[in-house]
C-alpha cells in the first residue's frame, strides 16, 4: 500500500510500520482469518481495515482517538499473517504502532489505574499468586461485580495452587546431550506450576541439562502488545543481560505468548544499539515443543510409555505457536509419538480462542464470545483431552469448557508427555 | 482523458472532516435503519474506498444491509440525496469496481449471508454477501457442489462475483458465476424491487457482469451439480512461455477437456515460492497446472495422459502430483500468485485479457517482449484453457512513472485486441481498463451499451465512472 509515513520522525519503528504497510496489497484474503471481523463483519476490525486505519493515522489523516476502537479490537492473534500471500508483517506493525500511540492515548483514571495494576502484577508471579488467591476468595461475588472485574475472576481456577519455585539448576538423566536455559515465565507460574515442573522432568529425561539464569523476568510481551514500551524495553534488556545465548543450545519457553515475545525481541529494538543482540538471542529462542520435535524428528527423543487406554487428544493451536512462530506440526507429533494417542482437529482451528494476553481484560464481551466458541468447536469433537501449549489459552478454554459442562482435561502438551513418560496416562 | 490515479494517494484520499459525517444523508439513513446499519465515522467510512487494486473517493456514508428491505430503503435515501450509490461485496476485485470515483453511498452486503441449499432441485438460494466457498461447504454433504471458484472464494461474496462474472480455475470445462444463475433478485436505480430468471429478455444475464451499474444484486439461486469422482493432477514446467501456450493449444486440439489448465510465470512461481515454499521449480520459465476429472478413472487418466504429451512435445518436464494432498498444494500455489505479487512491488495495474486459444503462442511472446522492453517488472498468469491471461505490471508508485504504467497496460490491451481478444475475461473493466473500451468496442456499440445504462439507471447514479467511458470521447 503505497504510503507517507513520516519515517524520517519515527525511528527504527517507523522502519518497521512503513515496510508493513507497504507489503499490504489489500487483497483481502486476511477477511476470513481475522476473528473480529468473523463477530463483526465491518472492513474496519479486520486486518486489512486495520492497516489502512494505522496507516492514516501515521500520516496524520485521521486522529488517534478515532482509529482507537477498532485498533483496540484486535487480539494480535496474527492469523492474518498465516493467511497472507504479501508477507505483511502485521504483528510487528500492530505492537509497533500501540507502542508509538499509548503515549497520545487520553485514558479515563480508571482504565489508566487498570491498564497499570495488570502490567504490575502480571510479570511479578509472587505478586500475581497472592492476587490470584486473593480472587479465587472473592469468585462467589463475581455476578455482582462490574465486568471489568468480574471478567478476570471468572478466569481464575476454583483452587489456585500454592508456588512451586523451579530449581536454578536441573541436570540431566543418563547420557548428557543438551544445555538449555529457560524462561519461567509469569502468569503460569502462579497459576499452573505443574507446566514448569513436567517441562524441567521431560527435559532431564532426554539428557538435556537446564539452567534458569538469574535475573531474568518476564518476557515484556504483556507490556509490549498494550503499548507500554519502555516497560516492555526494561524488561527486553534485563533479560538480554541474563541470557548469553553463546552458553547455550537453545533458549526455551513452554507459554507461546512468552516464545513469541521473545522471537520479537530484535523487531523491538530495530535500530537500536543492542539490535544485533537482540538478534544472536532471538536466533536461540525456541518453544518447548519445537525444541524436543527436533529431538523426535532425529530419532533422538526419549520414547514414552504408551497410554493406559486409548486417548483421543484435541490439540488447540494457540495463536502465538501457530501464527507468530509457526509451530504446528511438532506438538502434534509429539503427542502422537505415544502410543495410543490419537490427535483430533478442531473444527475453527485457526481463530483465536480470544485469550490473547490482556484481551479478556480489555475486551471482555468480544473474548467471551471467541471462548464459547472455541469450547463449542473443541467438544464437538468429543475429546478425552484437551491439549494446548499456552497459558493464555489453557485458563480461557478451561474456563469455557466447564461453563459448557465438560470435564474434560484441560493441560499442556508437555504434561501429557510427562504423565507418558511417568506411565500415568 | 486524465489518467487513472493508480496509487492510493488519489485527490479524493484527504476528507476534510474528522470524526463522524455530518451530512443529510448519514443522519437519514440512520433514522431509517438506526445507528448499527450506518457507518459515518471517518475511521469508518475511510475503509470503504478500496478494492484489492484501488483506492478511491471517500463514502458520505456506508450501509450494512440486512435484509432486501434495507437496500431498498438505502438507495431511496441515496437517490433522495442525489448521491452515487456503490454495491460492494468483500472488495477483493481487481479493477477497481468497489471503489467509488467520486463521494456518496457504499453499500456493503456482507451482513446479508442468507443460504439455503434446496439438493432435490440441485438449487442454492444465496443472498448477496454469502461467501462463494460456503456455498460448496453447504451444499457437499448433499453431495452437490458450485463450481465457479475465483481465486478469491474464501473471502470474495457471490454479490461480488456475480457483479464481476467471476471465473476460476474450474471455468475452463464448468464455465463462469453467469452459466450457474438460474434466477436473481435486484434492487434498481430507483429502489425497486425486481425478481429475475433466464427466460423473456435475459436481465438476469445483463445484470450479471455488469459491475452494479445497472442495479444491485441481492440475492441469487445457484445451479448445483454432483462434484466428480475422480481428479488427477499434474504439473509441467517449460524453458519458453511461449512452448507452454502451445502445449495447451495441442491439448486441446488433441481432444483433451481438463477440469483446469492454469499458468504462471517465472515470476509468479518464485513469488509463490517465497510465500508457500513448495519446491515450485524456480528456474522454469512458465509452469503449466493441470486437473482432469471424471466420473470413470481410466478416461480422467487418459486425458492426463494426453495433456502430458502435449507438454512434453512442446519441451516441457511433466510432473504429476503423487497424492490429492500434493495437488491441493498446487492449487493453494496458484491462488495465491495475485496477492504473492505485493511481495515484489507495492503496487500493480492487473490485466484480464481473453484471447483466442490460437494465438496464445503469439500473445503471450509479445507481452513478454513488451515487459521485457519496458523498466516494469511483467508478470503473466492466468487461466490459460480458455486464453484468460493476467498480465501484471507490478510498480512502486513513489519511485516510477505511473502514466508509463497505464501506457503499458494500454499496449498489452492492443496486443489482445489485434489478436481478436477482450478486455476482460472474470475481473471486469472496472475504471482500470475503462479508457481502453473505445478500442475495443466501436462506437455505435458504446452507443448501444450507454442506452442500457439510461434505461436501467437514467439518474447515472449506479457506481459511476465504471466500464462506459465518458460519451463523446474518442480514443
Amino acid at each position: 500500500m503505497n504510503n507517507d509515513i513520516p519515517v524520517q520522525t519515527l525511528g527504527g519503528q517507523g522502519e518497521v510500520m512503513a515496510h508493513a504497510v507497504d507489503a499490504c496489497v489489500h487483497c483481502g484474503f486476511c477477511l476470513p482469518a481475522c476473528p473480529t471481523y468473523a463477530l463483526l463483519g465491518d472492513e474496519m476490525d479486520s486486518p486489512r481495515g486495520r492497516i489502512v486505519l494505522m496507516k492514516e493515522v501515521l500520516e496524520g489523516g485521521l486522529p488517534l482517538m478515532d482509529a482507537a476502537p477498532h485498533l483496540d479490537r484486535c487480539l494480535g492473534c496474527q492469523a492474518c499473517v498465516t493467511a497472507c500471500p504479501s508477507g505483511v508483517p502485521y504483528g510487528e506493525l500492530i505492537t509497533a504502532f500501540r507502542g508509538w500511540s499509548e503515549p497520545q492515548r487520553q485514558r479515563s483514571p480508571f482504565d489508566r489505574a487498570k491498564r497499570a495494576a495488570i502490567l504490575k502484577i502480571l510479570p511479578a508471579p509472587k505478586v500475581f499468586s497472592v492476587a490470584a488467591r486473593l480472587g479465587q476468595f472473592a469468585k462467589p461475588l463475581a455476578p455482582v461485580l462490574p465486568a471489568a472485574l468480574r471478567s478476570p475472576l471468572d478466569l481464575l481456577p476454583e483452587h489456585v495452587p500454592a508456588m512451586q519455585p523451579s530449581a536454578d539448576f536441573t541436570p540431566a538423566r543418563g547420557v548428557r546431550r543438551g544445555r538449555v536455559a529457560f524462561l519461567v515465565g509469569c502468569a503460569q507460574q502462579a497459576l499452573t506450576p505443574n507446566f514448569n515442573a513436567a517441562t524441567l522432568r521431560v527435559l532431564s529425561r532426554n539428557g538435556i541439562e537446564v539452567v534458569i539464569p538469574d535475573g531474568q523476568g518476564c518476557c515484556g510481551a504483556a507490556a509490549l502488545h498494550t503499548g507500554a514500551r519502555d516497560e516492555a524495553l526494561k524488561l527486553v534488556r534485563a533479560n538480554l543481560n541474563a541470557f548469553n545465548p553463546d552458553d547455550f543450545d537453545a533458549i526455551l519457553s513452554n507459554a507461546a505468548g512468552c516464545g513469541a515475545g521473545l522471537k520479537e525481541y530484535p523487531m523491538v529494538l530495530h535500530g537500536e544499539s543492542d539490535e544485533a543482540r537482540a538478534q544472536a538471542f532471538a536466533a536461540k529462542v525456541m518453544d518447548i515443543s519445537e525444541y524436543l520435535g527436533g529431538l523426535l524428528a532425529d530419532g533422538t527423543l526419549e520414547p514414552t510409555l504408551p497410554a493406559s487406554r486409548p486417548l483421543k487428544v484435541a490439540y488447540h493451536d494457540a495463536c502465538h505457536l501457530a501464527h507468530a512462530q509457526g509451530v504446528r506440526a511438532q506438538p502434534r507429533d509429539l503427542l502422537r509419538a505415544i502410543p495410543g494417542v490419537t490427535v483430533l482437529e478442531i473444527p475453527e482451528g485457526d481463530l483465536c480462542c480470544g485469550s490473547a494476553g490482556t484481551y479478556n481484560l480489555e475486551q471482555p464481551e468480544l473474548a467471551t464470545q471467541l471462548g464459547e466458541r472455541k469450547a463449542k468447536n473443541i467438544l464437538s469433537t468429543h475429546p478425552d483431552l484437551i491439549a494446548s501449549g499456552n497459558i493464555g489459552c489453557h485458563t480461557q478454554i478451561q474456563s469455557h469448557v466447564r461453563r459448557q459442562g465438560d470435564r474434560a482435561p484441560v493441560m499442556h502438551t508437555i504434561e501429557i508427555l510427562d504423565l507418558a513418560y511417568r506411565g500415568e496416562l | 482523458m486524465e489518467k487513472l490515479a493508480l496509487t492510493t494517494n488519489s485527490r479524493a484520499r484527504k476528507p476534510a472532516s474528522a470524526g463522524g459525517a455530518h451530512n443529510a444523508l448519514a443522519a437519514d439513513l440512520t433514522r431509517l435503519l438506526g445507528p448499527r446499519k450506518v457507518l459515518s465515522n471517518l475511521s469508518e467510512r475511510l475503509n470503504y474506498r478500496y478494492d484489492a487494486i484501488q483506492f478511491g473517493a471517500t463514502p458520505l456514508a456506508v450501509v450494512l444491509p440486512e435484509s432486501t428491505e434495507d437496500v431498498v430503503a438505502a438507495v431511496r435515501a441515496a437517490r433522495a440525496a442525489g448521491v452515487p450509490i456503490v454495491g460492494r461485496g468483500a472488495a477483493s476485485g481487481l479493477s477497481g469496481g468497489a471503489a467509488p470515483t467520486e463521494p456518496g453511498l457504499v453499500i456493503s452486503f456482507t451482513r446479508m449471508t442468507r443460504l439455503t441449499i434446496h439438493p432435490d432441485r440441485r438449487e442454492a438460494q444465496a443472498q448477496a454477501g454469502v461467501i462463494t466457498l460456503a456455498v460448496s461447504d453447504a451444499a457437499r454433504p448433499h453431495g452437490l457442489i458450485y463450481p465457479p471458484d475465483p481465486a478469491s472464494f474464501r473471502t470474495s461474496t457471490i454479490g461480488g462475483n456475480l457483479a464481476e462474472n467471476a471465473g476460476g480455475p474450474m471455468c475452463f470445462k464448468y464455465g463462469v458465476t453467469g452459466d450457474y444463475v438460474r434466477a436473481l433478485s435486484f434492487v434498481d436505480a430507483d429502489g425497486e424491487l425486481h425478481h429475475v430468471t433466464r427466460d423473456a429478455f435475459d436481465l438476469a444475464g445483463l445484470l450479471i457482469g455488469s459491475e452494479g451499474t445497472l442495479g444491485l444484486i441481492t440475492e441469487a439461486t445457484l445451479r448445483l451439480i454432483p462434484p466428480a469422482t475422480h481428479t488427477r493432477t499434474l504439473m509441467a514446467h517449460f524453458p519458453e512461455v511461449g512452448a507452454c501456450a502451445e502445449a495447451v493449444s495441442a491439448a486441446i486440439a488433441a481432444g483433451a477437456v481438463p477440469s483446469k489448465l492454469e499458468f504462471m510465470d517465472r515470476a509468479c512461481t518464485n513469488a509463490v515460492e517465497d510465500y508457500l515454499n513448495l519446491g515450485l521449480p524456480r528456474g522454469a520459465e512458465a509452469v503449466l497446472l493441470v486437473d482432469t476429472d471424471g466420473d470413470d478413472l481410466d478416461t480422467v487418466q487418459d486425458e492426463l495422459q494426453l495433456v502430458a504429451d502435449a507438454c512434453e512435445r512442446a519441451g516441457g518436464t511433466v510432473r504429476r502430483a503423487a497424492t490429492d494432498a500434493e495437488g491441493a498444494a498446487l492449487w493453494r500455489a496458484r491462488r495465491s500468485v495475485s496477492p504473492a505479487l505485493g511481495r515484489i512491488r507495492p503496487q500493480r495495474m492487473n490485466e484480464d485479457i481473453v484471447v483466442p486459444r490460437s494465438a496464445l503462442p503469439d500473445v503471450v511472446r509479445e507481452i513478454r517482449a513488451l515487459g521485457d522492453a519496458s523498466p516494469f517488472r511483467l508478470v503473466q498468469f492466468g487461466h490459460i484453457g480458455d486464453g484468460n491471461l493476467h498480465p501484471n505490471i507490478l510498480f512502486d508508485p513513489r519511485k516510477e512513472d505511473t502514466h508509463a504504467v497505464h501506457d503499458l497496460a494500454h499496449e498489452i490491451a492492443l496486443v489482445a485486441l489485434r489478436h481478436g481478444g477482450v478486455l476482460s475475461g472474470e475481473h471486469g473493466i472496472g475504471s482500470m481498463k475503462r479508457d481502453f473500451m473505445t478500442d475495443a468496442v466501436d462506437p455505435g456499440t458504446l452507443k448501444a451499451l450507454w442506452n442500457v445504462k439510461r434505461a436501467l439507471d437514467p439518474h447515472l447514479a449506479l457506481n459511476p465512472g465504471k466500464i462506459l467511458p465518458a460519451e463523446g470521447v474518442d480514443g
